[in-house]
């Protein structure tokens, strides 16, 4: 497994935290443009994610790079997460990784 | 000292204005006493009651003396001219007059002088019983209140009290019509007595229960006595009787004795409250109201058949107790209990209560015999209440036992068609079930059975199909544990559909403003998915907290993977014959020619139907545990039906494909709803495991409820729990095995090491080692762990530090997907 980079489970308001970092944060697609994507985080905040959407874009949308600002993503990998998916769940994680869990996480 | 008599006090007992003590403690002087023999049918003794007037120096009225004090006449403490102060008396009306029962009383004065010029009420005629109109032999009172003559209102009350004579409307009509307008009273009355005579002559039928209804007197002469039913409501006789020459003469006496029952009640009008019913007091006479009244119950016993029935009772006091008839004494008094009615009961024994069978809050029941008396008041009285409910909440249900009783009022929220269901000994029962809730915030499943499904049951279902909800209160409905809380009907429970209680129209309006829409929280757990009021368990937890060891099995619900699975005898030859809507499933017997043959049915069937027992081994992060899956689950793991799968094994012998399958089936998660009970075999006793479901692990939800337990503990942690010394059974091994099946990653998180964590409410942490999860060493719990304790975990972890220290190692938990 490559520890080299690793990139932190982030929210919408978690991202400050990380600019100039890696993250990764899951969301769900607003609008699509060529280059960038509109997406909504787990926690209802617009994130901006520069690069193109994959071809065929699912509801939710896992994105790892480089936090330029606190809402906005360079995205380096996308994934599409399908339709079901429980942002609740994924908001939870984000907060305990950040918070009470911290050191579990690289 | 001059004793004042309290003027008025009798005019307002007549009017009923003051009927007890709590009114008024009026303090009346005794212008005449009068003794009265009481002889009962079936026993010898005959025993003296004290017939007095009572005067307020304006009024008399007439009254009994509690037997207690019959010493104080003897002794003469209570004479004519002595004043007493009434400070515990009831005034009940009878037909239409009132009478005044002294329970108690205060003697101001012994021996005084008569105040003022009261009415002589009570007649020298020491022959003559009861004054009281409670009993039907209102022959003897009818002759006895002839000889009153004068006296206003008592003419009232003498036609009255004729009128319920003889159970004979002509009796009543002769009088009326004797009397016209009311005056006349040496006239009238002897007509009248010989009227009571001959209408007793003729009424053959004494009813021992039947008694004419009152006429609650008001101002009497005003009363148009000619007309024939004026005010007479009772008199289920029509009154056909219409000419009259009296002949007779009077003979009182002889009629005094006629009716049996009526003798024994003749001169007790004093009812005691049903509380104060206990075996010792063997001469009691209440009144109450039926409540409710059982089914005819047939019994066989070793030593022959019976039969009963019971009934419960309800007074003005709020006092309740059941009545149980016994084979000939049901014949006897079936038909005459009827429900709402009131009645005058007495001579029944008293018994401590039967708790099995009897909710009430008494602890005595009575059993009528033969002798007993159950007479009908006609003249309904409205202190004693129709119903007694103790409402409680739903939500007190959960705290409350299994097979106690409750009342509950709410409003039905949905409703279920009626199913049959086989009792274990074979027999069918009809139950519906509905979901009740309420204001507390709160619903719960009642069961309904047998004739309640065919009436409200179906009265219930039209409303609700129809899209009203209607209210619905329960009396006596039984509390049992099966899954969670539920309530369901006995034999003597009520249900009351839309009822008119002040109760029930809370509830209603409770409903229409907010209840309709707000959350209600099921204590009954429906049987179905991996709801929120399923238990999570881990498997070691069933072996820690020794589930399915008590009476009843624990179901609950488990996250696990497939570890292993006994290919060998994977299904049996069932027995497909259907018993209603359940098919029989027996293991059937190959009768070696093609045929199988089922013992219970007692039939062989041609064509046997193969039913999936599978012998799965489950695990989990914490152990491993054997279930059985039957047919249902069984399938959804296989994920073909048992049937194919063995004619795929067994017929087609495609031994790769059976392996395949099986393949396919093992390691995969399932989230298992079994049910767990211990078991013995012959000298052992083994915690058997069933899978009753087997549903795919729907991972949101599963999720949600581990940031649930997280959020727990973290809060746990935070308010100390109590240092216990005792630390977990920490199993390594268990744990070993779990973290190598079952990738533990939350969402993402790859991490192994397990997190402190209590499960649901119940952390127990047990053992004797004080094991860090982390590193393993002895010494110290996770938390302190020096392995982590080179950054600041955060402040929970720090404050928690000191108290982690004397604590055990609580149960060890780690998110398994």
């Amino acid at each position: 497994m490559d520890t080299s980079s690793p990139s932190a489970f982030v929210n919408g308001s978690l991202m400050r935290r990380y600019i100039g970092q890696k993250v990764r944060t899951v969301v769900q697609v607003i609008g699509s443009d060529v280059g960038s994507v509109v997406g909504k985080s787990t926690d209802d905040l617009q994130i901006f994610v520069k690069g193109s959407p994959p071809t065929t874009p699912t509801t939710y949308l896992e994105v790892i790079g480089i936090a330029e600002s606190e809402n906005s993503i360079r995205a380096e990998v996308k994934t599409n997460f399908g339709n079901n998916f429980d942002p609740l769940n994924y908001n939870e994680l984000c907060k305990l990784a950040n918070g009470e869990f911290k050191h579990f996480f690289i | 000292m001059a004793a004042n008599l309290t003027a008025g006090a009798i005019a307002k007992m007549l009017s009923g204005e003051v009927t007890d003590e709590k009114a008024m403690t009026p303090i009346l002087q005794v212008t005449e006493i009068k003794m009265i023999q009481q002889a009962r049918r079936n026993q010898e003794v005959s025993f003296e009651r004290y017939k007095i007037a009572l005067s307020d120096g304006i009024q008399s009225q007439e009254g009994m003396l509690s037997a207690n004090s019959n010493v104080l006449v003897k002794q003469g403490s209570i004479q004519i001219g002595s004043v007493i102060k009434l400070t515990r008396f009831s005034c009940s009306p009878v037909r239409d007059r009132r009478i005044v029962i002294v329970n108690e009383q205060e003697i101001i004065a012994e021996k005084w002088n008569i105040i003022g010029n009261p009415i002589p009420l009570l007649t020298p005629n020491a022959q003559i019983n009861s004054v009281v109109t409670n009993s039907p032999q209102a022959q003897a009172q009818a002759v006895h209140r002839q000889a009153f003559g004068t006296g206003f209102h008592q003419q009232q009350d003498i036609r009255s009290e004729l009128n319920g004579v003889a159970n004979s409307s002509q009796a009543q009509v002769v009088q009326r019509q004797a009397f016209g307008a009311g005056a006349g009273a040496g006239s009238g009355t002897g007509f009248n007595q010989q009227q009571a005579t001959r209408s007793v002559a003729n009424s053959s039928q004494a009813q021992l229960v039947q008694r004419q209804p009152f006429v609650s007197a008001t101002s009497p002469s005003a009363r148009p006595y000619v007309s024939s039913n004026a005010g007479y409501e009772s008199s289920r006789q029509e009154q056909t009787y219409y000419t009259r020459p009296p002949v007779q003469p009077q003979q009182p006496s002889m009629y005094v004795n006629r009716s049996p029952v009526a003798r024994n009640q003749a001169a007790a009008p004093m009812t005691i409250p049903v509380a104060a019913l206990n075996p010792y007091q063997s001469r009691w006479t209440i009144k109450v109201r039926v409540t409710s009244k059982g089914e005819l119950k047939r019994y066989s016993k070793t030593n022959g058949e019976g039969k009963l029935f019971s009934f419960d009772l309800l007074d003005a006091d709020g006092g309740e107790i059941r009545v149980t008839c016994f084979n000939e004494v049901v014949d006897k008094f079936f038909d005459v209990v009827v429900v709402g009615n009131v009645y005058l009961i007495s001579k029944g024994s008293v018994k401590p209560a039967k708790r099995e069978y009897n909710h009430l809050p008494n602890d005595y029941e009575i059993q009528l015999e033969t002798w007993s008396a159950v007479e009908q008041c006609y003249e309904d009285d409205v202190a004693i209440p129709r119903n007694l409910f103790r409402f409680r909440y739903i939500s007190d249900i959960e705290n409350m036992e299994s097979n106690s009783v409750v009342d509950l009022v709410g409003i039905v929220s949905s409703i279920s068609p009626s199913g049959l269901i086989m009792r274990k000994n074979g027999s069918e029962a009809q139950k519906k079930a509905l979901q009740l809730k309420d204001m507390s915030g709160r619903s719960v499943e009642v069961t309904m059975w047998g004739n309640f499904c065919n009436v409200e049951g179906q009265r219930l279902q039209s409303l609700c199909d129809s899209g009203t909800f209607p209210v619905l209160a329960v009396k006596a409905g039984r509390i049992s544990e099966f899954n969670g809380k539920q309530v369901s009907t006995i034999g003597s429970s009520q249900l009351y559909v839309e009822p008119d209680f002040p109760e029930a129209r809370v509830v209603r309006e409770w409903y229409e403003r907010e209840g309709r829409n707000a959350p209600c929280i099921s204590i009954s757990r429906v049987f179905s998915g991996a709801g929120r009021q399923e238990i999570r368990k881990v498997i070691t937890q069933i072996k820690d907290e020794n589930l399915g060891t008590s009476e009843k099995p624990d179901w609950i619900t488990v996250s696990a993977t497939i570890s292993f699975m006994k290919v060998d005898n994977f299904c049996y030859t069932a027995c497909p014959i259907m018993n209603g809507d359940r098919q029989c499933s027996k293991k059937v017997i190959n009768n070696g020619d093609g045929t199988w043959r089922c013992e219970r049915c007692d039939q062989s069937v041609g064509e046997c139907d193969y039913r999936y027992i599978l012998q799965l081994q489950l695990q989990d992060h914490t152990g491993v545990t054997w279930a059985t899956a039957f047919q249902e689950a069984g399938e959804e793991i296989m994920g073909m039906p048992a049937k194919e799968l063995y004619y795929l094994k067994y017929e087609d012998q495609d031994e790769e494909k059976f392996e395949d399958i099986i393949r396919k089936a093992a390691f995969t998660k399932y989230i298992f709803k079994l049910k767990v009970k211990e078991e013995t075999y012959g000298d052992e006793n083994r915690v058997k495991a069933t899978v009753v479901k087997a549903e795919k692990v729907d991972y949101s939800s599963d999720t949600r409820s581990l940031v649930e337990a997280i959020h727990k503990l973290s809060t746990e942690d935070a308010n100390s729990l109590t240092v216990n010394p005792e630390s977990s059974n920490y199993r390594s091994g268990a744990l070993n095995s779990g973290v190598g099946t079952s990738s533990v990653n939350m969402q993402g998180r790859g991490f192994g090491l397990p997190a402190a964590n209590q499960f649901s409410s119940d952390s127990r942490p047990r053992g004797g080692m004080v094991l860090c999860g982390a590193c393993g060493s002895n010494g110290h719990v996770f938390a302190n762990c020096p392995s982590f304790m080179s950054e600041p975990q955060g402040e929970h972890y720090v404050s928690t530090q000191g108290r982690n220290a004397g604590r055990g190692m609580p149960r060890q938990h780690v998110g398994s997907y």
